[in-house]
């Protein structure tokens, strides 16, 4: 099964215990470097809770279930705070290989809801593998570049 | 690429996918044939000057849209970065020089270095000024001696000279490999 970041948000999040809904996803954080989700942002802006991906019960087609609402907590550090801010969103940020070149912007982004992890990036309408995800952050999302060599060897001064 | 089109661009970690600085000048080694460093504006609004170097050495590639990093580590203080990058030359020494070629030609005057895209910094060829108007860029030998005012280049290099940047992209490899089999 696969699920994607651009249709998991929005999606209701709803506590098992309770059967209350606690919030609406707004966007995934990723783990660029593990090339899985690493947390769910609930709520926007100054209301914006987190949920790590290890404490949700379940991440469904119509729903995210988590255990109960203790699941959800505040954004603790700088890089939670970007996180609920939606600065480290992947949907919409540029994209640029590692030799430099921007890519187009990340139209969505496939994963296994079962396990977390990235199957396949879009990008300016290109299928990625998640595999030349290297890295995330505020500016862009970088990947590896399409040479196969995989080192800057490139022949054209304009490219 | 040109240093004018290599100036303003964002300093981007590999790794963190964060802008950590702008490029605001490049110092070039004619000798070496290559970028030796970058000096470096703060990102945003109230940009100001970076007191750290990025020495090529550190650089991933320098592309269209970004130079690329690893990380912030990249970027040295200027008392640690290698005497010789830190120097305060500049690209200035070859800027304004005369090229003429080993029997006389002249084939303009330098404007701008033009740096191999995707490399950390290997510069192949100077866009000149044309001595009847207009611009050019001609394609450089891998090494060239300099003396401050002029430079020498071989004859061959006045069959390579190109309108455009594509153009020059595939005459570099063509013209250094024929030199190189003389």
């Amino acid at each position: 099964m696969t699920d994607s970041l651009r249709a998991a948000a929005g999606r209701k999040v709803v506590s098992r215990a309770s059967a209350d809904t606690l919030g609406a996803v707004s966007h995934l954080v990723v783990d660029a470097k593990a090339r899985r989700i690493q947390a769910v942002v609930v709520g926007k802006g100054r209301k914006a809770r987190l949920v790590e991906w290890e404490h949700l019960a379940g991440f469904g087609p119509d729903a995210v279930m988590v255990t109960d609402e203790s699941a959800l907590r505040e954004p603790a550090d700088d890089r939670d705070r970007a996180a609920a801010d939606g600065k480290l969103e992947l949907v919409g940020k540029r994209a640029l290989n590692e030799l430099g070149t921007e890519l187009g912007t990340v139209d969505d982004v496939l994963f296994d809801p079962e396990a977390g992890a990235l199957e396949q990036l879009t990008v300016g309408g290109r299928a990625v593998p998640a595999t030349a995800l290297i890295g995330s952050g505020s500016y862009a999302v970088v990947l590896a570049s399409d040479d196969p060599a995989g080192a800057p060897a490139p022949t054209s001064v304009t490219g | 690429m040109t240093t004018a089109q290599i100036r303003g661009l964002p300093v981007v970690t590999v790794l963190g996918g964060d802008d950590v600085a702008e490029v605001r000048d490049v110092i070039y080694s004619p000798a070496h044939g290559a970028v030796m460093a970058l000096t470096l504006n703060r990102r945003g609004f109230l940009a100001g000057r970076r007191k750290e170097l990025l020495p090529s050495s550190s650089v991933h590639a320098i592309g269209q849209h970004a130079v690329m990093v690893m990380d912030e580590q990249a970027l040295m203080p200027r008392d640690e970065a290698r005497a010789d990058v830190a120097g305060a030359g500049g690209d200035r020494d070859v800027l304004g020089n005369d090229v003429l070629t080993e029997r006389g030609v002249s084939l303009g005057v330098v404007r701008d270095l033009v740096v191999l895209a995707g490399t950390s910094g290997a510069v192949v060829g100077y866009q000149v000024s044309k001595p009847g108007g207009g611009e050019a860029f001609i394609p450089l030998p891998a090494q060239l001696s300099v003396s401050g005012k002029a430079l020498v280049v071989p004859d061959l290099t006045e069959e390579f000279v190109r309108d455009d940047l594509v153009g020059l992209g595939a005459a570099v490899d063509e013209f250094r490999g024929r030199l190189g089999l003389r």
